[in-house]
């Protein structure tokens, strides 16, 4: 049952890096990246599996962070005419791009995260109580 | 058969054995559904221990039928889902499907019945290990009183 304790671990990792991820969404929405063009959000995206499972058994189960992407969806615009960076000609004149970050998706988001991350770790602790009681078996 | 072998086979010993190795496994399977409760398409699956349990309770009745009494080894039939290998190990082939709607990531988890799940398997698991443990405490006050 050691292995079981891996895959709890490895969806308590996967969840972490989400909320990392999340984080510097939240931290990000008003930067600017070096090359002028405001901050994306960045989407953790999750596939089954634990590739870096010690155990070969083990790599078929669990979850691991597949990949983290970039949204792509549109920037959002603020009204901000006297902005250095505010656009100048067109349909969107005066507005200036901001990032794609929404907070209110992020809340919910790390509200969601958060949750899947406890139930892991009550998955943990309901494992380690059942280690425990088959040792006392031979104890 | 040796006195070994009645000792290790008698009374509810092999089914509390069978049912701690069933919870063990199932845990793994809960756990793995759990870790995936955020991964887009996929499906959680589980296997029934009420298919489980009929197939240990018709064991335990072809074993007291064929004149044994209640000792002697069980033979378990495989279930769709539950397997035994020749070292006593279960292969668990979960088939039975969450009945959850599927959500806008094509994931139908049901956190509820999950951890339902969790619970009722850790208490089978308890409640296996603490009978086994109280049968190997009769045993070894039986042995200690012999010597």
């Amino acid at each position: 049952m050691y292995g079981t304790l891996d895959i709890s671990t490895s969806g308590m990792i996967a969840q972490r890096t989400r909320l990392t991820a999340i984080s510097a969404n939240l931290a990000n929405q008003n930067s600017v990246m070096p090359d002028g063009t405001p901050y994306r959000a960045r989407r953790v995206m999750f596939s089954p599996g634990d590739p870096g499972a010690s155990d070969p058994d083990g790599r078929e189960m669990g979850s691991h962070v597949s990949g983290i992407e970039i949204d792509q969806s549109p920037f959002n615009l603020r009204w901000d005419p006297g902005n250095p960076r505010a656009i100048k000609e067109g349909a969107e004149a005066g507005y200036v791009r901001m990032s794609n970050v929404n907070p209110l998706v992020e809340q919910i988001n790390a509200m969601q995260a958060s949750r899947a991350y406890e139930a892991n770790a009550a998955a943990a602790e309901t494992t380690k109580t059942m280690l425990a009681q088959a040792l006392r078996l031979i104890a | 058969m040796s006195i070994f072998e009645d000792i290790s086979t008698a009374g509810p010993a092999p089914v509390l054995e069978r049912m701690i190795r069933f919870a063990g496994a199932r845990q793994r399977l809960l756990s793995h559904n759990i870790a995936n409760i955020d991964t887009p398409n996929f499906i959680p699956f589980d296997v029934s221990p009420r298919d489980f349990q009929q197939h240990l309770r018709d064991a335990v009745r072809e074993r007291r039928e064929s004149g044994r009494g209640e000792s002697g080894e069980l033979q378990v039939k495989d279930t769709d889902e539950v397997s035994e290998g020749s070292d006593g190990a279960l292969t668990l082939t979960p088939r039975t499907p969450s009945g959850n709607i599927l959500y806008h990531d094509r994931n139908n988890r049901d956190l509820e019945r999950m951890m339902q799940a969790l619970s009722e398997n850790q208490m089978a698991f308890k409640a296996a290990a603490d009978l086994l443990k109280h049968h190997n405490d009769l045993l070894r006050t039986a042995i200690s009183q012999r010597v």
